[in-house]
């Protein structure tokens, strides 16, 4: 690491003599009508150069500012440094009674959110419940009334039907008998 | 044998609240030298449950030779759940947050791994919800096993009696039943 910065140091120093030195020739190259080497030795200059002053900066991962997603490492994945590896054990007796402070709050949470959910359920289900005996009585109802007004129909009609059934009675027998006989007599003719 | 990382523990008294209420704290609290309490140690896939002095203890033994120490509580899945075994009864029992006792009648069918029934509970907890972690106690108070209801309480009620009303997870028939693998490894 030390060797290169101090190789690197003189090697520019020589460029930067060299230049002036070309510079002059070019002046009296100018004059004697030679453009093409110029090229020449600007393409040597920028070789050895750029080799160069990529050897003497290096940059950080952190410098570069690259966009995460880049990174060879995932996102997600974070390996802390200089943490120890494996597993994290829980002994003491304030970590074990945390976490189950933090248990007991959460099936509690749980059993509290069960039970009114059941209670809801349960009122759902009266409700329910209630409003299907009320149509079914209804249904009850309207039934008995039918069957009454029924009942009293035939009471009713009953009633008239016995008054004609007297009078068709009373009637019947001497139409009937008096038909009946006529035809008799009139089919018995033989 | 070794200590449980944070997330085991988690699990662990996740499925012990399942069953206890708040008491449950006294199982890592109480002990009578305040130099020795209680801690859950991990062998295998088994977790244990004993005094600090013992897990200490244990350290003399080689890992393969340690069979089992303590009380075993039950044992983590392969895929990182926890299952109580019956063992872990008398750990539970005090604690338990809701209770059934059932009928002598009931005893046999229950202790021969069958759930219970509704014409064989005799007492339930009140305001028990659904799919709830019980302890089954007889008629005389003895702690017979542990189960996860299958209705609340209140629905319970109107069920006709051969309805079951506690599915059965663990029962102390199973010391005989499951005698060859109980304390293997």
């Amino acid at each position: 690491m030390a060797a290169k910065p101090g190789s690197t140091k003189p090697s520019g120093k020589d460029s930067n003599k060299s230049k002036p030195l070309s510079s002059a020739s070019k002046v009296s190259k100018k004059a004697a009508k030679r453009p093409p080497p110029k090229e020449v030795k600007s393409k040597a200059r920028t070789e050895a150069s750029q080799l160069k002053k990529k050897k003497k900066r290096e940059y950080t991962e952190e410098e570069l500012d690259l966009p995460k997603l880049n990174a060879i490492t995932p996102v997600g994945v974070v390996k802390p440094k200089g943490k120890k590896k494996g597993k994290v054990f829980v002994d003491d007796q304030e970590g074990m009674a945390t976490i189950l402070a933090m248990v007991n709050a959460e099936k509690e949470g749980q059993i509290e959110s069960k039970l009114q959910k059941a209670r809801q359920l349960e009122e759902i289900r009266e409700a329910k419940r209630k409003e299907a005996e009320a149509r079914q009585a209804q249904k009850k109802n309207k039934l008995e009334e039918t069957k009454a007004a029924i009942r009293q129909k035939r009471k009713r009609k009953g009633d008239s039907n016995e008054d004609t059934k007297t009078d068709t009675t009373a009637t019947q027998p001497n139409g009937s008998s008096s038909k009946s006989k006529g035809k008799r007599k009139s089919v018995s003719f033989a | 044998m070794r200590q449980l990382t944070e997330q085991e523990t988690k699990t662990l008294f996740e499925k012990l609240a399942n069953y206890t209420g708040r008491s449950l704290n006294n199982l890592i609290t109480t002990s009578d030298d305040p130099n020795d309490r209680y801690v859950f140690r991990l062998h295998g896939n088994r977790v244990y449950y004993m005094k600090l002095s013992l897990a200490n203890l244990s350290t003399a033994i080689p890992r393969a030779n340690l069979l089992s120490l303590g009380t075993c509580i039950g044992k983590f899945t392969k895929s990182g759940q926890f299952r109580l075994h019956i063992t872990a009864l008398d750990v539970i029992a005090p604690h338990a947050r809701y209770k059934v006792w059932i009928k002598q009648n009931g005893e046999m069918p229950f202790l021969y791994g069958g759930n219970v029934v509704k014409a064989h509970v005799n007492r339930w907890s009140d305001d028990c919800p659904e799919h709830a972690g019980v302890v089954v106690f007889n008629s005389n108070d003895t702690p017979l096993g542990f189960g996860v209801t299958a209705r609340s309480s209140a629905e319970a009620r109107k069920l006709e009696p051969t309805a079951i009303t506690v599915f059965r997870q663990g029962d102390i028939g199973e010391y005989l039943r499951e005698e060859d693998t109980l304390f293997t490894t």
